[in-house]
């Protein structure tokens, strides 16, 4: 190639990453860039008027009790549900490596909820849950689990319910993850464990569980950065309910003082106290497991 | 002998257990929805319910087409995943490319944007998108939407479609060099038709988070005759009194084409996921 042709050829390399370069610049770290400034202004969501007011953003929240709630009620739920997602997520994972007829089609029956709107997650779980009308209630009742009909939207069971429902969303992200390392580990090892004795439980904790440990420091962090952020499930299965501020999670907090009281400051300084809680976690977390999580 | 077998028997009919309840776990509430789509207003709230519908009648499906804006949402779905796809395959494609044959400085930076961009879950980057949006008069319009949807999965397609093309020996496209092929030419005609399975494998992440995407939508879109599904069923939702009926037929009217799509795709998703987006 002739020194012309080669220094079109790096032209053409260049401009072939330049969209993509440009629209993540402009679209993803403009804007992150743009919340942090945000948050030191005392501005309107809509109008155009603003203050610079330095940290008082952050200082009312530091005695806000609405965001120490959220705060709470945010690690409640992102525990609970990381938690259950993955106990059932490599349970499932373990069944459905297993040869039976007709593998492939519950594998995708089973992956199904994760591919749906979040919005008929929720209405369906609305409907399902109901406490006058809802099947769960009906089955609770006919079996004579509960006495009275559960109020699952109401103030104690809210929680709860978005649990299940999370859970029920997102679990089968765990399993196909866990699944895939799962098919990868050689049968002889297996079988070794077998010749030697070993009950079904040291197989799992002795060749199972180091096998997908990795991958499974993976998904908990993943998992953990999308509860933590968890938005749309959370806010649509408050909305409407009586009980939702029971489950006003850190999100749902700033998305609420962005656009119910049009504060876009302190929506922002929500913001940035989550990315800064998260990095710092990520960052932790590295530190503990770098070495073993098995990162592409 | 004889134990040894019982006890294989026994494990067999516990992972037939296991994968029985999985499966009702996942598939019942969506059966249970189908059905009261059909059931007509006073089966609906029926004591005690009943499974099959007694008296099954297509009236919600009517009047979810005629009564509301239902097929304008869908429509407008439609059309904002299939162009957020579009342009994200083409600037991905590009961009990936680039990254596995040309060198300049920050192109193995890649996978720590990726998890960062994780880390700005839409709702942190929704506030200054707004305003962002607002600013440059695009607010209300689909084009913002689509802008919203690609900048969130480029990383993740450059990432996934990086892997795809490392596999691709650049022998090949070098071969068409020589012929006297142009780099474009040799792009379109070799590289791109092997990378093809993962293409598919980001269109199809693309398009479910644009076709599922609630939070962008609800901030950027205000007019009813722009809105998507999500934000279109909830609203519906609100409307009034809430007709269960009806709810349910827009619950089994937006499952219906992600099914069909789903089992037409499934291959490729899995494998998509097994090449990059979590390894191993």
């Amino acid at each position: 190639m002739g020194a012309r042709r080669r220094a079109r050829d790096e032209a053409i390399g260049l401009l072939a990453i330049a969209p993509a370069g440009l629209l993540i610049l402009s679209l993803v770290l403009y804007p992150v860039a743009y919340s942090v400034w945000l948050s030191l202004l005392d501005k309107h969501s809509f109008f155009p008027q603003e203050r610079f007011v330095g940290l008082d953003n952050y200082r009312y929240l530091w005695v806000d009790e609405e965001f120490w709630s959220s705060l709470w009620l945010g690690s409640v739920y992102s525990v609970w549900t990381i938690g259950l997602q993955v106990v059932l997520g490599v349970a499932a994972a373990l069944v459905l490596n297993e040869a039976f007829r007709g593998r492939a089609l519950v594998r995708g029956i089973v992956l199904f909820p994760y591919m749906i709107p979040t919005i008929v997650a929720v209405i369906l779980w609305k409907w399902l849950l109901n406490d006058t009308y809802g099947v769960v209630n009906h089955v609770l009742l006919a079996l004579g689990i509960v006495r009275e009909p559960i109020v699952w939207m109401g103030a104690d069971h809210i929680m709860l319910s978005l649990i299940l429902v999370s859970v029920w969303q997102f679990f089968p992200f765990v399993l196909l993850a866990i699944l895939a390392r799962l098919q990868t580990i050689p049968e002889e090892l297996y079988e070794a464990a077998k010749v030697d004795g070993a009950t079904a439980l040291r197989r799992f904790l002795h060749v199972t569980l180091p096998q997908i440990r990795g991958i499974l420091l993976v998904v908990v962090l993943l998992r953990s950065i999308w509860m933590f952020t968890k938005f749309d499930t959370v806010w649509l299965m408050g909305e409407g309910a009586g009980a939702g501020r029971f489950i006003r999670t850190l999100p749902v907090y700033a998305y609420m003082r962005t656009f119910t009281y049009y504060q876009a400051g302190l929506g922002a300084a929500l913001a940035v106290i989550m990315f800064a809680m998260l990095l710092a976690s990520t960052i932790v977390y590295f530190r503990l497991f770098r070495d073993e999580a098995d990162v592409g | 002998m004889n134990r040894w077998r019982l006890r294989r028997r026994a494990a067999g009919a516990a992972i037939y257990l296991g994968a029985g309840l999985l499966v009702l776990q996942a598939a019942f509430p969506f059966a249970w929805m189908a059905s009261t789509s059909l059931k007509p207003p006073g089966e609906v709230f029926a004591q005690p319910p009943s499974f099959v519908p007694a008296a099954p009648t297509l009236d919600n499906f009517h009047r979810l087409f005629t009564g509301t804006t239902f097929l304008v949402y869908f429509w407008n779905s439609v059309l904002v995943s299939g162009l957020a796809v579009l342009l994200t395959t083409a600037v991905g494609a590009a961009g990936a490319y680039s990254l596995t044959r040309y060198r300049y400085p920050g192109r193995e930076k890649i996978a720590v944007l990726v998890l960062c961009t994780y880390m700005f879950a839409p709702i942190m980057v929704v506030i200054p998108f707004f305003i962002l949006v607002k600013r440059v008069g695009l607010e209300n319009t689909h084009l913002a939407l689509v802008l919203a949807f690609t900048s969130f999965c480029l990383p993740f397609t450059l990432w996934l479609m990086r892997a795809f093309f490392q596999t691709i020996p650049i022998e090949l496209e070098e071969a068409a060099l020589v012929d006297g092929a142009g780099r474009v030419r040799a792009v379109l005609h070799v590289v791109l038709p092997l990378a093809l399975p993962g293409i598919i494998a980001t269109s199809i992440f693309t398009f479910i988070l644009a076709w599922n995407d609630y939070v962008f939508t609800r901030i950027l879109i205000s007019s009813d005759r722009l809105k998507t599904l999500p934000v279109g069923v909830q609203d519906l939702f609100h409307a009034a009194l809430i007709d269960w009926g009806l709810i349910m037929a827009a619950g089994t009217m937006i499952t219906i084409p992600a099914l069909v799509f789903f089992v037409a795709v499934q291959r490729y998703l899995i494998r998509g996921w097994g090449a990059g987006a979590v390894k191993g």
